[in-house]
């Protein structure tokens, strides 16, 4: 072991001295027969040791031994460090390539990705774990992350075509162009970063370019969602998808989005904000409001409110769920894919032009 | 009277010396006890060293010009110093240069002519110097080896019959604890006497136990002049019988008086030279010159060099004894002292001795066979003094060890 921890702290130290290079040559021996299962050079590791004690041995002799012992600790540490940070550069650059995200588990928390609300993982973290003395779980747990990623692959290196996973009762921010290309985007209402994005397509003019669609997807949390009126703007949303305003030049679903998303109150908030911190009655109330506003007569608004509760709408919801879980395999909202690939979180003016 | 197992020594006389003025250079924060691999060089042979390469930098042999003739009368007197310390006649041994004692070791005994002898013997506490060659050797002239047993003494254990036009090998003095050759005379009249040769490896003993090679019969001796004070150099005092016995293969220039497409004429009347190809180590050669004269000379502490010697041999032996955990390998007190800790790996001794400023040798010495093979031993730490060293020295590696071994009993 002693070996091997000197190989790896040489390397680190010969990379920035060639002091230390003709020391690294027989660390890189001694590991290579180490991790062959056979026995390390043990001149090798006696000479390092010993040169690393002398100073002590100088001055203190009998705590040569204790400290003797002590660098075998610490050099398993190393070696047992190491190993696992492998592990998490490996898993997170894998994350990376599939999810845009080197943290799976809270996509938001890695700055290497494109900014997102992160969906996150249910399963206990690795400390989690470790702290509820699940020591199988810890490690299962990671290593079953860890082969989801790898068997997601495929997918990401995939040709994407939006029009693959358009809901049912897809509706367009514009009307519908049999000549343009489709693009998809799975959305939380809640979401700032879906707020930046709209701007974003709508200062690119990204909706004259592509037939946009959207998923509304509820980013959940451990009680609930993460944003608490997200479910109850999506089934709205859903609902009047299923019974579309005839004539509507567009879709009053999308009027809804566009208003949370680009428009504020008499107080200068945005709606988005207000829906985010308003109870569910005041938010029923404001949906319903803005549907009326939009063109529904009261009788319509009425259906609308039914059928957002109905478990047909629950159903839409549900496959919606699963299709962004299983089949698009994002960690990140919002994402969109258009021009054949996945784009996880936010994606800028010059990428969407 | 102090008792050490079967040994009984007479307790030293207590003395105190002060560093010879030729080693002033030394870094008093450094105890140097590893003259058995090379000594340190006083200052006049680094003296001489300098002025060569700055005042009269040629080489040597038929050379002309001031500078050159200068060089070929310093090797003149560097050959006739190393007989001269030796007590050898000219007229009866050759002196030659050549990288060390192996080299030396390996010239003769590789170049030795076929049929003459009908056997090798050797003993079992020998330097790989001597160990390998002498198995080389057998083989190439196809006769057996024979490894002797060496008494405690030092002695070579043999009978006559064995020396049956026999090419001997052996060393004076051991480089692990100093043992000497105490039966050389009568080895070498009964080698004689039955058509055999004796070739000494004489590397441990011509710094401190030259007396015992003094006017010598023995065939040839090869030693290091680094372990005498010299710069480094290997050298060859030869009979000259052997010498123009030798089946040379190893040949060039500086030893030939002609040449022609497919034959050549040998320098006739200078049987050194065949053991001589090519340019010499021109500036350790003078230097040797000036390291016999300074040995011939030096008086530490008023006292000839063997006896200053022998004085710190017997210190730090008796030192060494006392430290409880340690194993003495030598019998008695020499100039080169080896030790084990059997709970204590000897390697580590050494780079914690050396965090101490002690420069002490660990391991097996060159000597494999006897040490691992033969004994069973771990490695060994070894201490080897020299002219440089003083009771300070002595003082401190014993006091070192013994604070190591202390702590980490």
């Amino acid at each position: 072991m002693f070996c091997i921890a000197a190989f790896i702290v040489l390397l680190f130290m010969a990379a920035v001295s060639a002091r230390y290079r003709r020391y690294l040559a027989k660390a890189a021996s001694c590991t290579f027969r180490r991790v062959t299962f056979r026995p390390c050079d043990t001149t090798f590791k006696q000479d390092l040791k010993d040169h690393m004690l002398a100073p002590l041995a100088a001055r203190r002799p009998g705590l040569v031994g204790p400290a003797s012992v002590a660098l075998e600790v610490v050099a398993f540490l190393v070696v047992l460090t190491t190993i696992w940070s492998g592990y998490v550069v490996v898993e997170s650059a894998a994350n990376l390539y599939v999810y845009g995200t080197c943290n799976k588990q809270d996509s938001a928390s890695c700055s290497l990705g494109a900014e997102a609300c992160s969906i996150p993982d249910q399963t206990p973290t690795f400390g989690d774990s470790i702290a509820a003395w699940d020591i199988v779980g810890a490690f299962g747990n990671d290593f079953v992350r860890l082969g989801e990623t790898f068997s997601a692959i495929p997918s990401r290196m995939q040709n994407w075509d939006a029009k693959e996973y358009l809901p049912a009762n897809a509706t367009y921010l514009n009307e519908f162009d049999a000549q343009k290309p489709t693009a998809l985007e799975v959305i939380d209402p809640g979401c700032t970063y879906c707020l930046q994005l709209f701007e974003n397509l709508e200062e690119a003019g990204f909706a004259n370019k592509q037939n946009l669609s959207y998923i509304a997807f509820p980013i959940p949390a451990p009680t609930g969602y993460k944003f608490p009126n997200s479910l109850l703007v999506t089934q709205y949303l859903e609902a009047l998808r299923l019974n579309p305003l005839a004539d509507a030049k567009t879709p009053v679903d999308w009027e809804i989005l566009k208003r949370i998303y680009t428009e504020k109150d008499a107080a200068g908030v945005s709606w988005q904000s207000v829906i985010n911190s308003a109870d569910a009655v005041e938010a029923t109330a404001l949906l319903q409001d803005w549907a009326a506003e939009f063109g529904l007569s009261q009788a319509q608004v009425d259906t609308v409110a039914s059928v957002a509760g109905s478990d047909k709408v629950a159903g839409i919801i549900a496959a919606n769920k699963q299709t962004v879980k299983e089949r698009i395999h994002t960690v990140k909202i919002p994402t969109i894919i258009f021009d054949g690939r996945r784009h996880d979180g936010l994606v800028s003016v010059g990428d969407l032009d | 009277m102090k008792h050490n197992g079967l040994f009984r020594r007479a307790t030293p006389e207590p003395i105190e010396t002060d560093r010879l003025a030729d080693f002033s250079y030394l870094d008093p924060g450094v105890v140097y006890l590893d003259s058995a691999c090379q000594s340190l060089r006083p200052q006049p042979v680094l003296d001489a060293l300098t002025e060569y390469y700055t005042s009269y930098n040629a080489c040597g042999g038929r050379v002309k010009y001031a500078w050159g003739r200068r060089v070929d009368d310093e090797v003149a007197a560097a050959r006739q110093g190393v007989l001269g310390l030796l007590g050898l006649s000219g007229r009866h041994y050759a002196v030659s240069f050549t990288l060390n004692t192996t080299f030396g070791l390996n010239l003769l005994l590789q170049q030795l002519p076929q049929g003459r002898y009908a056997r090798v013997v050797t003993s079992h506490v020998e330097h790989n110097s001597v160990f390998l060659p002498t198995m080389t050797a057998a083989k190439r002239l196809g006769v057996p080896r024979l490894v002797l047993d060496r008494a405690a003494d030092g002695a070579l254990v043999y009978e006559p019959a064995q020396l049956e036009r026999a090419i001997v090998v052996v060393n004076a003095a051991s480089n692990i604890d100093g043992r000497l050759l105490t039966n050389l005379a009568e080895l070498v009249r009964d080698a004689h006497a039955r058509g055999g040769i004796v070739i000494l490896d004489a590397a441990q003993s011509m710094a401190h136990e030259r007396a015992l090679l003094q006017k010598t019969d023995a065939d040839a001796i090869c030693f290091s002049a680094h372990k005498m004070y010299s710069a480094s150099l290997g050298v060859i005092v030869a009979r000259r019988e052997l010498l123009s016995s030798l089946e040379l293969s190893f040949i060039g220039g500086g030893m030939v008086a002609d040449v022609r497409e497919d034959s050549y004429d040998l320098l006739p009347n200078d049987p050194g030279a065949l053991l001589e190809p090519g340019l010499q180590a021109w500036a350790e050669i003078i230097a040797l010159r000036h390291a016999t004269d300074w040995l011939g000379t030096v008086r530490p502490g008023g006292r000839p060099p063997a006896e200053h010697v022998s004085a710190l041999s017997e210190r730090l032996f008796d030192g060494l004894s006392d430290i409880p955990g340690l194993t003495m390998v030598n019998a008695a007190a020499s100039p080169v002292i080896s030790v084990y800790a059997p709970k204590q790996d000897s390697h580590r001794l050494a780079v914690f001795l050396s965090q101490s400023g002690i420069a002490a040798r660990s391991g097996y010495f060159c000597a494999h066979h006897y040490l691992k093979e033969r004994l069973g031993l771990p490695p060994l730490l070894r201490f080897s003094l020299g002219l440089h060293s003083t009771t300070a020295d002595v003082d401190r590696a014993h006091d070192a060890l013994a604070r190591l071994m202390k702590g980490l009993s």
